[in-house]
């Protein structure tokens, strides 16, 4: 039995829904800590909302928050808030040729949204095409927001009675969910390179407290996954040229 | 002050996110660019797993009793058998809590 319009509208909202789930929860400790943080360095509640309302940036908002309440100037904070951020150009970019034709309300929600979260679940080839993928895009994009949001009230009711749940070890439900996503997807060699340098760079820019260690290390990853990829395509076309054609069975 | 520098975040914030998606940007990607690109979702993911694992408060951990460690290995041992991603996380978090019960003993 086919399915009406609606019911197929209703079926990707709610595998878009199904499929954010797990990282809406994975963020609860973050959000808390956020809207709790905040409190605590005396921002008032409307400035504690308004960083996961129109902000919506975790690493950059815990950033900031010990930032501002450390009177830096606003060139530093702007700044660091810059490089954290500076992850979403490649976002853009990846996705650029979908988005880029999308009416324009779409594109400024959807841009909006574009957090690490909605882009890991922005892989399939046919992401963002056609009106159901963009349905499952608003819901899983638009559900981590109001989660996000959740957080973050719930961390400023709380204030300072609620510990610091980032270090219950919960930092690793982020962790588990990003390896869900991940290795599903290493499905040759050049992914699986680019998987290997990404891993080993980020811990050793990590341990530098290089402030662009996620960045450089992502670009030098895909980059050693681009040439794995152009050597096997090499090495294949050689092998073509010099096999024999083979005659088929009868 | 706080509010204004609230705002200005959020411009740039979004501003990173849109940049690249403004059809009017004079950016036109090649078929190598495009092969570049496609690999940016698997390296920036794990870029923010990775050190979530062998990192602890700026130290370097590789010991083999690292519940992180621990969990994650069986997490990875999931996802590439399962492929699902709630399977995934149970196993991982179950594995994490017993790693780290067994190990505080």
């Amino acid at each position: 039995m086919a399915m009406t319009k609606q019911q197929a509208r209703w079926a990707m909202a709610k595998k878009g829904f199904l499929d954010m789930l797990p990282l809406n929860l994975a963020v609860l400790p973050w959000g808390i800590l956020c809207g709790s943080l905040a409190i605590q360095r005396d921002f008032s509640v409307l400035e504690a909302l308004l960083m996961p309302l129109i902000v919506f940036a975790g690493s950059a908002q815990l950033v900031a928050i010990e930032l501002i309440a450390n009177n830096a100037s606003l060139a530093t904070i702007l700044f660091t808030t810059f490089i954290i951020s500076s992850r979403h150009f490649l976002y853009g970019l990846a996705l650029r040729d979908k988005l880029k034709l999308l009416p324009t309300n779409w594109r400024y929600g959807l841009g909006f949204l574009l957090t690490d979260e909605l882009f890991a679940l922005s892989g399939h080839s046919k992401a963002f095409v056609g009106q159901l993928r963009l349905v499952y895009a608003l819901i899983a994009g638009g559900s981590f927001y109001l989660f996000w949001l959740l957080w973050n009230v719930t961390g400023v009711i709380a204030g300072s009675y609620l510990p610091d749940l980032t270090h219950l070890g919960l930092d690793f439900a982020i962790a588990v969910t990003f390896i869900a996503l991940v290795i599903p997807t290493i499905i040759n060699l050049p992914i699986l390179v680019t998987v290997i340098v990404a891993g080993v760079l980020s811990v050793l820019f990590k341990l530098m407290a290089f402030e662009l260690d996620l960045v450089a290390a992502a670009l030098v990853a895909m980059y050693c996954g681009y040439l794995t990829d152009r050597l096997q395509q090499k090495n294949r076309s050689k092998s073509d040229n010099i096999m024999p054609v083979l005659p088929e069975k009868p | 002050m706080t509010l204004l520098t609230i705002f200005l975040m959020a411009v740039i914030t979004f501003s990173t996110r849109y940049l690249f998606i403004h059809p009017r940007l004079p950016v036109r990607l090649g078929a190598k660019m495009a092969k570049l690109l496609s690999f940016s979702a698997p390296a920036v993911l794990t870029a923010i797993w990775v050190p979530i694992i062998f990192v602890q408060k700026g130290q370097l951990n590789l010991a083999l009793n690292n519940p992180y460690l621990i969990a994650a290995t069986f997490a990875i041992l999931a996802a590439a058998k399962s492929k699902s991603v709630y399977l995934t996380m149970i196993v991982g978090l179950i594995s994490f809590v017993i790693s780290r019960y067994m190990l505080t003993l």
